[in-house]
């Protein structure tokens, strides 16, 4: 069953612990960036989703990703750390749980955003999905829809 | 395909080509497949009702989202939606009879219409079909091994298919007329991959060795190289995965749906 076995959830990562995380391998191509845009790219949960995606990202694009995820974070009035952990919660037993309400709002929220951008059809599906991304590779499980129109 | 292959060849598929409809007498195959599963009593336990994605309005499409589910649902075009009924044990004693009378159960295993009747019956199966948690035990039990004819079935030919949990259980249930003595239990996913279907390679397992025992749990069923060189062969055990360009491929197939990277 997918999702319900995802693991990932474990903030304690979120500053690179291993297998990939910024800091490590990926972490290059993250520096100019960290540059233009120094307190937004350095935060944990920026650089865990900027690593997460290697080398592979072509610079400009990385820059028009960050760029809408601080626009998205300021719309909503928070920072990149914060809006993970919107999506998280903590259990009776002290672990740390997502949280489907903050999801479902964060989700909401996000969709809310690329309309305020002007996205339409497939623009609307993609810019969404990366927003999603920035919370998938900080361990929120959550699917968007896919473009196939 | 051989069927050696089949079961090694089986993946999760996840992307689908969404433009690709399923031809209808490859689920006919499919659903003969299950039909063909081992069972206990001679019950149909399960019911499953197929979708086609593009037949399901917008708001029937959305209701079936949830936060793990939701671009397979615009990618697969086929929906199978699984479900125990748990009436299946209305009929057994004459289901069993049928088989007595047929020899498939027969004196020489200590079978009769008598043992049906007297016993079986009154005493077992009855009394199993009041206790909701065996129902439901059994049902779980013997809709899976009909469900994985019917995935195998699938990957038979060519396609790529992949279950789900399902929600939005009631809308389904008003939507399809789905009696009220049906628990559903899988959403089945199906269409053409749109991965390779080798989906990266095959995915890891522990050794035979650590699951099964000969005899006693102290012994491992150890494996024979030369059947597993065969099995190899044969297609069962393939090249294990991760593919050295299978993060390309999820990258391009994202990329063309829009989807995270």
């Amino acid at each position: 069953m997918s999702g319900a076995a995802h693991s990932d959830g474990d903030r304690a990562g979120a500053a690179g612990t291993g297998n990939g995380e910024p800091g490590e391998a990926g972490s290059t191509a993250v520096t100019g960036l960290a540059d233009a845009m120094a307190g937004f790219a350095a935060a944990p949960s920026v650089r865990r989703w900027l690593g997460r995606s290697g080398d592979a990202v072509a610079t400009a694009e990385r820059t028009a990703d960050l760029e809408m995820l601080q626009r998205f974070c300021a719309s909503i009035d928070t920072d990149p750390d914060e809006l993970v952990a919107q999506c998280l919660r903590s259990t009776k037993s002290g672990t740390t749980a997502i949280s489907a309400v903050g999801r479902r709002k964060t989700d909401e929220a996000i969709t809310a955003f690329v309309a305020s951008e002007g996205a339409t059809g497939r623009d609307s599906i993609v810019l969404a999905n990366k927003l999603r991304g920035f919370l998938i590779h900080n361990g929120i499980f959550m699917q968007g829809s896919a473009a196939i129109d | 395909m051989e069927f050696n292959r089949v079961v090694g060849t089986r993946r999760s598929i996840r992307f689908f080509k969404s433009w690709r409809p399923v031809e209808r007498e490859k689920l006919q195959v499919m659903f003969e497949a299950a039909n063909r599963a081992s069972r206990s009593m001679n019950a149909d336990y399960f019911r499953a009702i197929v979708v086609n994605r593009d037949d399901l309005d917008a708001e029937t499409r959305d209701a079936l989202r949830n936060p793990t589910t939701t671009a397979d649902l615009d990618l697969a075009p086929t929906y199978i939606f699984w479900y125990i009924d748990m009436n299946y044990v209305e009929g057994a004693q004459d289901r069993l009879k049928a088989l007595v009378d047929q020899n498939a159960l027969s004196a020489a295993h200590g079978w009769s219409r008598a043992y049906v009747d007297d016993f079986l019956w009154p005493q077992v199966l009855e009394p199993i079909s009041k206790d909701m948690s065996a129902v439901l035990f059994m049902g779980a039990v013997e809709t899976g091994i009909a469900i994985c004819n019917a995935l195998n079935a699938a990957v038979d030919q060519g396609l790529g298919t992949c279950m789900h949990a399902f929600t939005a259980n009631e809308t389904m249930k008003s939507l399809l007329g789905v009696p009220d003595t049906w628990f559903p239990v899988w959403l089945q996913l199906v269409g053409y991959p749109a991965e390779e279907p080798e989906a990266g390679g095959q995915r890891p397992r522990n050794p035979i060795s650590t699951l099964f025992f000969e005899g006693h749990t102290s012994r491992p069923f150890e494996e024979d190289p030369e059947v597993t060189e065969r099995l190899k062969r044969e297609g069962m055990l393939q090249t294990p995965g991760p593919f050295p360009y299978r993060a390309q491929e999820v990258k391009m197939l994202s990329r063309m749906y829009g989807l995270p990277e």
